[in-house]
């Protein structure tokens, strides 16, 4: 029974992990190529759950279809952010500290702003579920319990994180973006357009966020609130390094797991403030968390 | 500030709880400044802070019997305990690293808060006694108000010694150039230490403050969205000057208030009212609305020449 | 002659980069000795290796018989090292004076934080008097009040060289105090380094690209490439170093 209940806890945990791990994926790319740190992660990942509602439930268009059109329309919303507000405060710089702490505001700004944008919205104002995206029987595997969207999300996630890595590994532009990240200036000085770049970078996490959201939305009840995920997902970055791609995947299947036991086996009350022990925990043991190198120990 | 005992008994109550308010905010605004506009630092905790002040304070009167003129320091010196072991822990980390660990502080605060139900009352909020000053039992706007206003009176004069001394110019060296700060002796990390440790007391004299007028307190109001608030009045009025943030808190701090008077379908969009406002500023106005006044009252070069010396090029001495 | 400053073969890596290799110079007190060589060569590791922003994993720093390695970044300059910063670090937001102020960080007694009196303002009164000495003999007084993000870069750097003498020491780290100044402006810089060393007794680490500056002030020179030292001595002799004129000079030195 016990084991059952162990393994049932850990098949559900792997499914919320593959959905922090995005989310999670998405906040490391960006600190990787512009070390802020974005705050409004979660709500990229609201708009998304509420856009793939829009178009599927007010639209009726095809799920297919919502799926391509999600992460298109969080790409142009992450890379206008960037060029618009971020890339003004970068140009201008009144001095190099208080221009971090400006950038982290202005994402906390943005954040703010999508979460009033959607609760205004008079089709939001109701509390509503995506429905599955894929409908059927659970599959039984001995005695665990699978359900069919569950299978659905992990193996979306999959997809998405291996093309993902390819791209990074494999694509020109993929590998202009990563030598962008670890070293803007000599990527300036052999033609990488490292402005372009970064806005790359926004527009793809937002992709991501919002695919994320997508897979979250008929797991959850969407709320304007929802983008309160984010923290989940800064704890799995936390937990993989906060710079290593792997360590987000690693880190987003640890904390859904350890979710998932805290509640089975703890409290329920407990699962809400797990993902905060488990950052204040790690910063304080592992700063540099699981994979992540010693960048995380300041120099001065 | 010496008008205060006059207003407080010609001006009806409600714009006197407007004032309360104020205060408060400004008490809070100056201590959340003191980590962001001086050292440059980026942290979430000071709401949890604020709430150690409130619920602090309250408890400390309400089941202990102890007296606000001790319970609110005691609160407030607890608070900055905390604040010093975080900054302890978090100080030798890098920006981000800071930021997310009192971003995590701040969340679980507010889940404790709402857990330990026998003790703060959790999700049902907590009913605050009226506190009493020398026997006099407060508890309204009106008698509130000159306490507040002795309080916010205190915290300006500390916070204009604090400009004045070693550490503050200390801060506002580590906020420029934690390089050149380091290289002409400032010991960084004890300085940020401190600044940490000065801004969570100023959030627990805020949070104690609010018992002399706020008779209820409910953990949802010390979330991420109340340090947005906090937040919006210093980038606004301008960070790293106390003018700056006093001036925030008079625009942003009477906001709320405007929308109530407004049509009640307008609350929707108070959200999205703070986000633009935040991000307009942090784009347009880097130094927020204080540099466009000072620009016209402070031209820096040509320079004021005290004793009359004309300007000369020699740089050999 | 005993060197005041010595480094003992210094090893510095960043990630899988070599940055210096067993490097090694003495500097004699009251000299100024220039240490050049092409851009990535070093140098600036040098002074950030001991300023104690980068921690070396072989080798030693000596100053006046005490390994700085123990030291902590705020202790250097109160054991008597103070630096400029290749692009200038100033505080940009601070007024002038608030700049040499913060200079004088190491001379402040750490009282005057917490006590209001008499005592705190004779303190920050004689600290301001001696920020505006120090001002006058660079020229800059009278631009005390101005905030120091304001001012043309050549003024910049003076200031840079402000708060680092404000704090007295007895060896200054200069990098690239001439890159940007005019002709006449390396003029100054030139007496005012000759003034510094012969009169006031400082001994000064010069990194410098201008070979004309280098070459008129330097009592010795090192020269540094891939973290390596290729050779050292007076200018005349490091001039015609065959090494010298292919690694470094070789465009400069024909230009």
């Amino acid at each position: 029974m016990l084991m059952l209940k162990l393994l049932q806890a850990a098949a559900s945990g792997v499914v919320t992990g593959c959905i922090y791990a995005m989310i999670a994926l998405s906040v490391v790319i960006i600190y990787k190529a512009t070390e802020i740190v974005n705050f409004a992660g979660g709500e990229l990942v609201m708009v998304g759950a509420w856009l793939g509602l829009l178009l599927v439930g007010y639209f009726g268009l095809p799920r297919p279809v919502m799926l391509l059109a999600v992460p298109v329309v969080l790409f142009v919303l992450g890379a206008a952010f960037d060029r618009l507000a971020l890339g003004r405060i970068a140009r201008r710089r009144p001095s190099r500290r208080l221009e971090h702490a400006t950038l982290v505001v202005a994402t906390i700004g943005l954040s703010n702003l999508l979460k009033g944008a959607v609760r205004g919205i008079p089709y939001t104002q109701e509390v509503r579920r995506l429905p599955p995206l894929i409908g059927g029987a659970p599959i039984f595997v001995g005695d665990v319990v699978l359900e069919r969207q569950d299978l659905a999300i992990v193996a979306l996630a999959a997809v998405v994180m291996l093309a993902l890595w390819a791209f990074f590994r494999y694509t020109l532009p993929g590998k202009a973006l990563r030598a962008t990240s670890q070293n803007a200036r000599a990527a300036a000085l052999v033609g990488i357009p490292v402005a372009g770049m970064r806005m790359s970078v926004w527009g793809l996490a937002a992709s991501l966020s919002g695919l994320a959201g997508v897979m979250l939305a008929p797991k959850l009840l969407l709320t304007p609130d929802m983008g309160d995920v984010v923290t989940l997902a800064f704890a799995a970055a936390i937990i993989g390094g906060f710079t290593s791609l792997p360590g987000c995947v690693v880190g987003g299947a640890i904390l859904g797991i350890m979710q998932n036991l805290v509640g089975t086996f703890i409290a329920p009350q407990a699962i809400a403030v797990t993902p905060f022990f488990v950052i204040m925990l790690v910063l304080l043991l592992r700063p540099q968390g699981l994979f992540g190198d010693t960048v995380g120990v300041r120099r001065v | 500030m010496l008008l205060s005992p006059l207003l407080a008994w010609v001006v009806p109550e409600y714009l006197l709880y407007i004032g309360n308010v104020l205060m408060m905010d400004a008490m809070l605004a100056l201590g959340l400044d003191v980590l962001l506009g001086w050292s440059g630092q980026f942290a979430f905790a000071h709401i949890a802070f604020f709430g150690i002040g409130i619920y602090g304070t309250a408890l400390l009167d309400m089941r202990a019997g102890v007296p606000f003129l001790l319970g609110m320091p005691l609160s407030a010196l607890l608070a900055a305990a905390i604040g010093f072991v975080i900054a302890l822990a978090a100080i030798r980390l890098r920006d981000v690293y800071l930021a997310l660990a009192t971003f995590a502080f701040a969340l679980s605060m507010q889940w404790l808060i709402r857990t330990w139900d026998s003790l703060t009352g959790g999700p049902d909020g907590l009913r605050i006694a009226a506190p009493a000053l020398f026997g006099i039992v407060v508890g309204t706007d009106r008698r509130a108000f000159v306490p507040m206003a002795m309080l916010l009176a205190s915290m300006l004069a500390a916070m204009l010694h604090l400009t004045r001394s070693v550490l503050g110019r200390s801060l506002a060296a580590i906020r420029d150039s934690e390089h050149a700060a380091a290289a002409s002796g400032i010991d960084v990390r004890r300085s940020k230490i401190a600044a940490f440790t000065i801004s969570a007391f100023c959030a627990g004299v805020a949070g104690g403050s609010y018992t002399l007028f706020g008779s209820f307190i409910h953990p949802d109001d010390l979330g991420i969205w109340q340090l947005v608030q906090v937040l919006t009045m210093i980038v606004v009025g301008g960070s790293g000057s106390i003018g700056g943030v006093l001036l925030g808190v008079g625009l942003i701090g009477v906001l709320p208030e405007l929308l109530r008077l407004a049509p009640a379908q307008w609350l929707v969009w108070q959200e999205l009212a703070y986000g633009l406002i935040l991000m307009l500023t942090v784009m347009f106005l880097p130094l927020g609305l204080r540099s466009v006044l000072r620009r016209n009252l402070r031209t820096t070069v040509p320079p004021r020449t005290r004793r009359g010396t004309p300007t000369m090029e020699h740089t050999a001495p | 002659m005993t060197a005041l400053f010595s480094i003992r073969d210094l090893g510095m890596r960043f990630g899988g980069l070599l940055a210096l290799d067993r490097f090694a110079m003495d500097v004699a007190p009251g000299s100024i000795h220039a240490l050049i060589g092409p851009n990535g060569a070093g140098k600036s590791t040098v002074f950030n290796c001991v300023s104690r922003f980068c921690t070396p994993f072989a080798g030693d720093i000596v100053f006046d018989g005490r390994s700085l390695l123990a030291e902590p970044p705020h202790r250097i300059v109160r054991l008597g090292i103070a630096r400029t910063f290749q692009n200038v670090e100033l505080l940009d937001r601070m007024t002038v004076l608030e700049n040499v102020l913060v200079g004088l960080t190491s001379h402040v007694p750490r009282y005057i934080d917490f006590l209001p009196g008499a005592r705190r303002i004779a303190a920050e009164r004689h600290a301001v008097r001696q920020a505006e000495e120090t001002l006058d003999a660079l020229g800059l007084l009278d631009w005390r009040h101005a905030t120091a993000g304001t001012l043309d870069f050549g003024r910049q750097k003076v200031l840079d060289l402000a708060r680092a003498l404000a704090s007295r020491p007895r060896l200054l780290l200069l990098d690239e105090p001439a890159a940007g100044l005019r002709n006449r402006e390396i003029h100054q810089l030139d007496r005012l380094l000759v003034d510094l060393a012969r009169q006031r007794g400082i001994t000064i680490i010069l990194v410098e690209h201008v070979m004309q500056l280098v070459m008129s002030v330097a009592d010795r020179v090192t020269v540094l490439n891939f973290g390596h030292r290729i050779t050292e001595g007076p200018p005349e002799a490091v001039r015609g170093h065959p090494a010298v004129v292919e690694a470094y000079l070789g465009r400069d030195a024909h230009a």
